[in-house]
């Protein structure tokens, strides 16, 4: 469940980092073409295995529930963090990151 | 005319929303807590401390035992088993015409072997009642509830025609712009992050009700039989009638046993029809935490020799129907997917809250005195009045006769009187204050505990009971937020 | 007038929308396969069916054309119903 948070709060995070109206509300510079589209893959792909995630973790009837709810979550902290800290909240799409490793780290090592 | 179709949905959403946005506020708060059903129980009877948890074929052996001393004379018992959020099973016996109690009920401690023994308490059933029949006499409540999902429903669908910019604003939030524009991102951000969810939540919640809505499906194919369909359908069925021949009734216990080795699934609820009769037959049913669809799998039994008489796991229709209405209950979840439900839940919530108060504003400075006093009363009311059925609850004598239906009536003096307060005070200032009185109630919860059961904080966190824990630190958690808010609309009123 | 119309969009919303909600549970049960099957599946759709009538409600031209957009298609559903009974 972890992994599945951290992921859709990263992916959702780059994908929001790839509009240019939130590019500049992070860094104050427009974002360029390329880059934009980098962050637009990493986030879907990001999404993409939180989605993996969730149903690896809770099968093929839970996991697309808790997928659901785990994205609502995380896009919910997001929108609520971002105009308050906004390099906040986009730095911890890594901790996202880092969580998901650590999660499916230990569900590897405990089996 | 594309522009022309955007502004009357931009209209009805507007006064639609108004008119059954108090009643859904209401639905979706209490709705959104009853997630905690059973933890709002158990702090309720803070005198009862389940045993450990037991088989759950003993569980139904003990209870059968009980149900023979308390449920004679029946044509239907009823076990739902303990699981592990709520260790009490739940009796229910049923009888013919003509004989007394027709109903009769009761809650069960397997562990202990003997009926649970606390405080009279309507608990967290309360606040689950109340968000589909809103404690109205027979039918009314639920089919006005009914009819404001299905407005919601629509709702839901003109604000994503409405507000069509939620998609390509989808991650925009500028509380720093205030006034309208502020409230209208804050709508537009908790609609869309838990859009799957409040149309899920919105249309099942129909489908748990659905045959009382729209039975006249029923009535044209069963040509009025409706008991007919719920037997064929597997969702209720008629006791048997009875041969008045005595047979002893089947243990139930290795049925259990039996029923779970045939699923891999444990068992969660146990019917027994004519119990003691030769003619008796008992169904067991999965548990609810087995699968999304709610209560899909069961199995008959004869009730004198344990034959299996039949195996049903559902047809597509009904399986989907069953889908819907698990997915709304989420008994299935565990915690963190349970709080992932709350978490959704109180966004709707918000929608619904941030959505009243945007009509408001979109108004000025133009005044409505009378949708002023309105909001803050079926909101900031509604949120006091739970509180203080939490506060009746520890404070009316646990041995007081009638005191649960004396906490109900705390709920609703309490929702009287801010909602007159809220109708007389100062917009802004009712606000503060009622959110300020709030504040203190849940953050009081806690101590409250502390001083009417001994089991304060810091003894349930010692001893790993998080089930009593949570509720104490989400009611700190939950004053925190109500104070911070007081002191915003504070600041926003000088 | 203009209060009159909104009265009737209203009614058409709430009433006609039944109406046409329990329409399509009726037709429903002339589908194939089971009855107990046909009559969940009317009824669950039933439920868009309002919904979407109540959007209907508002959205046609006139109040005159709303409550045609209900009516109609609830006798064809109702009728498909009753000859799939008898």
């Amino acid at each position: 469940m972890l992994a599945l948070i951290g992921l859709a709060y990263a992916g959702l995070a780059w994908l929001c980092l790839a509009m240019d109206r939130h590019h500049r509300q992070v860094t104050g510079a427009a974002v360029g073409a390329a880059f934009a589209r980098s962050l637009r893959l990493a986030g879907s792909v990001a999404l993409a295995l939180s989605f993996a995630a969730a149903v690896a973790a809770d099968g093929w009837s839970f996991g697309p529930v808790a997928w659901f709810g785990g994205v609502t979550a995380a896009g919910l902290a997001l929108v609520l963090l971002l105009p308050y800290r906004p390099r906040l909240a986009v730095g911890l799409s890594l901790a996202g990151c880092l969580v998901a490793i650590l999660d499916v780290a230990a569900g590897a090592l405990l089996r | 005319m594309k522009y022309g179709f955007r502004r009357t949905m931009a209209w009805a959403h507007g006064w639609a929303g108004l008119v059954v946005g108090w009643l859904l506020f209401a639905v979706f708060l209490t709705g959104t807590l009853s997630f905690y059903r059973q933890e709002i129980t158990a702090w309720m009877r803070p005198e009862w401390r389940p045993g450990p948890a037991i088989e759950r074929s003993l569980a139904a052996d003990r209870a059968e035992a009980r149900l023979k001393t308390i449920g004679r004379q029946a044509n239907r018992w009823l076990i739902d088993l303990p699981d592990g959020r709520d260790r009490a099973a739940h009796l229910a016996v049923w009888r013919d015409p003509g004989q007394a109690p027709r109903f009769q009920r009761e809650e069960f401690d397997p562990a202990a072997d003997r009926p649970v023994d606390a405080r009279r308490t309507y608990g967290g059933d309360f606040l689950y009642y109340f968000h589909f029949d809103l404690q109205m006499p027979s039918i009314w409540g639920r089919l006005l509830v009914g009819l404001a999902a299905v407005i919601m429903l629509a709702l839901i669908v003109s604000g994503i025609v409405v507000h069509v910019r939620i998609f390509k604003d989808f991650f925009t939030f500028r509380p720093q712009k205030g006034g309208q524009r502020a409230w209208l991102d804050a709508h537009n951000a908790v609609g869309v992050m838990a859009l799957p969810f409040h149309l899920m939540i919105t249309y099942t919640g129909l489908v748990t009700l659905m045959f009382l809505y729209l039975p006249w499906g029923i009535d044209l194919a069963y040509r009025g039989d409706r008991a007919a369909f719920y037997a064929e359908a597997a969702l209720a069925q008629s006791p048997p009638a009875p041969t008045g021949k005595a047979v002893p009734l089947v243990p139930l216990g290795p049925l259990v046993a039996t029923a779970e080795a045939h699923w891999g699934l444990p068992a969660g609820r146990i019917d027994v029809y004519r119990p003691g009769d030769a003619a008796a037959v008992v169904r067991i049913h999965a548990a609810d935490s087995s699968g999304l669809a709610h209560r899909r799998h069961q199995i008959a039994f004869d009730g004198t020799t344990g034959a299996i008489l039949a195996v049903e796991d559902g047809r597509p229709a009904g399986i989907v129907r069953a889908v819907m209405y698990g997915l709304h209950l989420g008994r299935f979840a565990g915690p963190t997917l349970r709080l992932l439900y709350v978490v959704a839940g109180l966004a709707g919530t918000a929608m619904i809250a941030t959505g009243l108060v945007l009509w408001l504003v979109k108004r000025r400075p133009r005044r409505q005195r009378l949708i002023e006093g309105l909001n803050v009363g079926a909101m900031a009311g509604l949120v006091i009045a739970i509180a203080a059925f939490f506060w009746a609850n520890r404070l009316i004598p646990a041995e007081r006769a009638g005191r649960d239906d004396l906490e109900a009536v705390v709920f609703f003096a309490t929702w009287a009187v801010a909602a007159v307060h809220g109708a007389c005070r100062p917009h802004l200032r009712a606000w503060t204050e009622q959110l300020g009185f709030a504040a203190l109630l849940y953050g009081g919860l806690p101590v409250l505990n502390a001083a009417t059961s001994g089991r304060h904080l810091g003894h349930s966190v010692a001893q790993g009971d998080w089930m009593l824990a949570g509720f104490d630190l989400a009611g700190l958690a939950i004053g925190l937020f109500l104070g911070w808010l007081s002191l915003r609309v504070a600041r926003c009123s000088r | 007038m203009k209060a009159l119309d909104i009265a009737s969009r209203v009614g058409a919303a709430v009433v006609g929308g039944y109406a046409l909600a329990t329409a399509a549970a009726l037709g429903a049960t002339a589908l194939p396969g089971t009855r107990a099957e046909a009559v969940q599946i009317g009824i669950m759709l039933g439920f868009l069916a309002y919904a979407a009538a109540m959007i209907w409600a508002f959205a046609a031209r006139s109040a005159i054309r709303a409550w045609a957009g209900l009516i109609g298609p609830a006798a064809v559903l109702a009728l498909i119903g009753w000859i799939g009974a008898s």
